[in-house]
């Protein structure tokens, strides 16, 4: 009886060991430029690979995709793969791709992905990892083994260079002076995700040269729910919150709302939406948005004019 | 306490009491206050500005003052149900209002996804009126008093809950922003709910003035009540007041079960008799109980650092005291109580056999061969990739109908209860609770190797049952309300699941929907085996069975050992739904449904309906698989939420057909 349990045990133990996945998987992949029909499914599978300029075959999710990731574009020719939980395989099946990209969600599902066409599972959220360094070497990876290398180092200095302007932008108007920035997410009037430093608006304003928050959040996304009161806390911290959030006329005008210390004081701006959990793409747009929020902040456009072309010339 | 109940005086005891319940009330509220946040700086409140203040005034009073609001709301709410019925196991949650509701609001956040002002509680109403009309309709104007109206309760809770489910899958993005409210949230932020709650509670003090009367009336039985002039409308008025209260308080707080359970039964308890003392009694306690129990969900989200749903709490405690309770009030009348459901006089032939084989066989093929693809319908034996992907969901459908139809004819056989079915027992419950469980606290992701532990759940659940069942002598009443109390607490673990809202929630919610996706080869032919042998079983149980169908005492005179019979069987049932759920996840309504149809064309021996129910399910499943596959696509709907909500929809008008067919006839 015992020996039984212990069997449970070890087959538990080694089956908590064998998920692979992430960046390693795709370090360890062989080459594949030939791959012409991908199938994407994940979203941040399907938006490094427009992001390299390949239009997927098939996506998971597509038409959600189009209303929630918007950018990259997906042109309209792309099929959708049935769910992201529940691709459809036997549509895999008849499509006969060349190539799968997974996500962790799909391991269990592998040995019949593969039995299709090739499987490669990418992941940037593995736990206790800078889920933004993990995106980029995913991206430059994924370049490699799909013959478009040049194109991805291409695009990541491209990345790289915006990011710059955005950083330059922001201290052009004294970011530096900036306290602690905070991003999160309206999950109703009396509840909040909040983005902890693994989560990727977070490491987009880390990359900005902005100071945030640095304690993690418990879940792999790097989200944790709070209470709207418990923002109370936050004392001189900037708060970005990301759009839509369609109870806003009724939190807003509550006076607890208007007495939190970030609203007296004007230090609350709304981010037009962008994707929080997909790869490079989606980090840089993050923080163009998050850029353009911080730069409505009287605390930075009330900056006077003068300081900025001070600012300017000594840049030059 | 029980003894002082005789004392003469409209309150019994209460009055003496009623200091000490106050002097409670005020402890809890303090506490409550402390808890979430503490005091703020002493002087008048209109000159604070400080943010402590705000805090206090804005979110922890409002906060105490929903919390007795809604508690008292519940607590009446339960206490006219229950008194209207003569049932004490009545209450918005196990009538299943109150998913009725959750409905309503789904749909209204679905078909209106911009407007914010889901708040209106219509639409919380009107789905809570459907699901009790529902409710009366499956039980039927006899089965108020027992277990039936439970039981029907418990069937519409299942339907509802499951088209509520499937309406969130389909269009996650727009609802994901629900599921807070879902799990039965009291955190405020200003007095906006309060302000909208009180008026709409207003009617409460006009029941406490008109209902004692008729409620009197009703207690000496419904005949006597007609006799002495008591009219039908007064009843229905007394119903709407009841459904009223719990729909806006679901409008306001979300989802919080079990309140109008408990308190009107504690208020009997603490020797509350009169109608009036009980409708006050549970009022306050039901006020009472949610105000602890929001005291606890502060302290643990205090300790844990994150916030906890009150309604989690509710039920967490809620269902181990339902249980406590069933056990101490259920007498054996309710054990044994009976439903009559509308059967037919059909006799059974010799060739519907061939007749259902042949059907059975032409969906197979139909599975096997017809789907949609890229470039529109196909209708061609697959190649063998397709094959490879087709055959074992195909036969997981299969074996599984046909496991969960032997699982309800025994069910049904042996609580000698129509509305019986596996899901009742709890094991699907117990066994997803155990996965949702350990996939919590360990922080692993639900999908990797849940079938150990969905397993391992059944298994508890069937250990805790037949632990309880003993002293019973395995009575149907106890193990079906265990299962309730089970399904209760589940959702309550779901619900707080789906509230941290992280993407992981889905991947919940879709594998709680019963889907055969995911199953692999190994997985559909262990599982086909297994149902083989069960079957062969079952079917050697069929002596037992037709025994068990002329009563008890007759059983006992042919010399069957009754304790043991149940306990064999209900291990049978046990074995066939945990197989079952462990591969595909929870199926409801199939087992009710497959027995039923059986006997319908006329299986009403043991042996036949066993095999005609088992041919049924296995072909009802199919059908649901393949439909699940072709609808939406390339999308899919998962198979057990697609077959219980066909099978729920085609129950419900069966017999509301055959009920109004009778009324009309008479």
């Amino acid at each position: 009886m015992r020996r039984g349990w212990y069997c449970v045990l070890l087959w538990w133990v080694l089956a908590c060991q064998a998920i692979a996945g992430g960046v390693d998987e795709l370090r360890a992949a062989p080459a594949m430029p030939t791959a012409k029909r991908i199938v994407a499914l994940s979203w941040e599978a399907a938006e490094n690979l427009l992001e390299l300029g390949i239009t997927p075959l098939a996506v998971a999710d597509a038409d959600d995709y189009r209303r929630w990731v918007a950018q990259p574009l997906l042109p309209a020719g792309a099929l959708s793969a049935g769910s992201r939980l529940e691709p459809n395989l036997e549509l895999l099946a008849s499509l006969k791709p060349d190539l799968i990209l997974s996500s962790p969600v799909l391991d269990a599902l592998r040995p019949r992905l593969q039995a299709i066409a090739p499987v490669l599972s990418i992941d940037a959220f593995r736990p206790n990892e800078d889920h933004a360094q993990a995106a980029e070497a995913i991206f430059r990876q994924l370049g490699r083994v799909l013959g478009r290398q040049p194109q991805a180092d291409a695009r990541l200095h491209q990345l790289a260079l915006g990011f710059a302007q955005l950083r330059q932008q922001l201290q052009a108007h004294g970011a530096r002076r900036l306290p602690r920035v905070q991003v999160i997410r309206f999950a109703n009037a009396s509840n909040v995700y909040v983005y902890g430093s693994n989560a990727m608006p977070v490491l987009a304003l880390r990359r900005l040269g902005l100071n945030t928050t640095g304690t993690a959040a418990a879940s792999v996304w790097g989200i944790n729910q709070q209470r709207v009161v418990d923002l109370v806390a936050w004392r001189d911290d900037v708060v970005l919150y990301q759009e839509p959030f369609a109870e806003a006329g009724r939190l807003f005008v509550s006076p607890l709302w208007q007495g939190m210390p970030f609203v007296r004081q004007q230090r609350l701006a709304a981010v037009a939406p962008a994707w929080s959990y997909g790869g490079v793409g989606s980090l840089y747009y993050l923080a163009q948005r998050m850029t353009a929020a911080l730069l409505r902040l009287p605390l930075l456009a009330d900056q006077p004019v003068a300081a900025n072309r001070a600012s300017r010339r000594s840049s030059t | 306490m029980e003894h002082v109940i005789a004392k003469p005086g409209l309150y019994g005891r209460l009055p003496g009491a009623l200091y000490w319940a106050l002097a409670g009330l005020m402890v809890l509220a303090g506490l409550h206050l402390w808890l979430n946040g503490g005091m703020p700086p002493a002087g008048p409140w209109w000159q604070q500005q400080d943010i402590a203040s705000l805090q206090f005034y804005y979110a922890s009073l409002p906060r105490m003052v929903m919390a007795l609001l809604a508690g008292a709301a519940l607590g009446l709410s339960g206490s006219v149900l229950q008194q209207l019925s003569g049932n004490r196991l009545v209450s918005p949650m196990t009538l299943g209002i109150s998913s009725g509701a959750w409905l309503g609001v789904v749909l209204a956040a679905v078909v209106l996804p911009d407007n914010p002002s889901l708040s209106s509680g219509w639409p919380a109403l009107l789905g809570a009126m459907l699901a009790l009309g529902l409710v009366l309709l499956l039980a039927g104007p006899r089965g108020l008093n027992g277990l039936p109206l439970v039981l029907a309760g418990m069937a519409v809770n299942l339907l509802l809950g499951g088209m509520a489910t499937m309406l969130v899958l389909l269009h996650d993005q727009y609802a994901s922003n629900l599921f807070v409210w879902g799990a039965g949230d009291l955190v405020q932020i200003d007095w906006q709910w309060a302000q909208w709650l009180w008026p709409r509670l207003l009617p409460v003090v006009l029941l406490l003035w008109l209902a004692p009367r008729p409620l009197a009336m009703l207690s000496l039985g419904v005949a006597a009540a007609r006799g002495r002039g008591l009219a039908l409308g007064t009843i229905l008025l007394l119903l709407l007041a009841a459904l009223w209260l719990s729909a806006v308080t679901v409008t306001a707080v979300g989802l919080i079960g079990f309140i109008g359970l408990l308190a009107p039964n504690l208020a009997r308890l603490l020797g509350a008799r009169r109608p009036l003392a009980q409708l006050a009694c549970s009022a306050f306690l039901g006020a009472a109980c949610l105000l602890g129990s929001d005291c606890l969900a502060l302290a643990i989200g205090r300790w844990t650092g994150s916030s906890l749903p009150s309604g989690a709490v509710t039920a967490l405690l809620g269902g181990p005291l339902l249980l406590w309770l069933v056990r101490r009030s259920m007498n054996a009348a309710q054990h044994t109580a009976m439903l009559q459901i509308p059967g037919s006089q059909r006799q059974w032939r010799k060739r519907n056999y061939l007749l259902l084989l042949g059907t059975l066989l032409g969906l197979c093929w139909l599975s096997i061969a017809l789907a949609p693809g890229p470039d529109g319908w196909q209708w061609q034996w697959p190649d063998a990739l397709l094959w490879s992907l087709r055959w074992p969901r195909s036969l997981v459908a299969l074996s599984a109908g046909a496991g969960l139809a032997l699982a309800g004819v025994l069910l049904q056989r042996l609580l000698r209860n129509p509305l019986a079915s596996p899901d009742l027992l709890g094991l699907s419950a117990g066994s997803t609770l155990c996965m949702l469980l350990v996939a919590a606290c360990l922080g692993r992701s639900l999908l990797q190797d849940g079938i150990l532990f969905a397993l391992l759940g059944a298994l508890l659940v069937l250990v805790a049952l037949l632990g309880l069942g003993r002293r019973h002598q395995y009575a149907p009443g106890m193990m079906a309300l265990s299962g309730i109390a089970l399904a209760a607490m589940l959702d309550a673990m779901l619900q707080t699941v789906l509230a941290k809202g992280t993407p992981d929630s889905l991947a919940v919610l879709a594998w709680l929907s019963g889907s055969s996706y995911r199953v692999t080869p190994a997985q559909a032919l262990s599982l086909g085996l297994a149902m083989l042998l069960l079957a062969v079983l079952a079917l050697a149980c069929q002596r037992v069975l037709t025994l068990l169908g002329l009563g008890d005492g007759l059983a006992q005179g042919r010399g069957l050992h009754l304790a043991a019979a149940r306990l064999g069987l209900l291990l049978l049932v046990a074995l066939l739904t945990a197989a079952v759920t462990a591969v595909l996840g929870p199926v409801a309504f199939l087992g009710l449904l497959a027995p039923h149809m059986a006997s319908m064309l006329g299986a009403r021996q043991a042996a036949r309906q066993l095999l005609v129910a088992a041919l049924l399910g296995a072909a009802l499943l199919l059908l649901a698989d393949w439909l699940g596959r072709v609808l939406i696509y390339p999308r899919q709907l998962p198979l057990g939420m697609l077959a219980s909500v066909l099978c729920g929809c085609y129950f419900l008008l069966l017999l509301g057909w055959q009920r109004l067919r009778r009324g009309g006839g008479q």
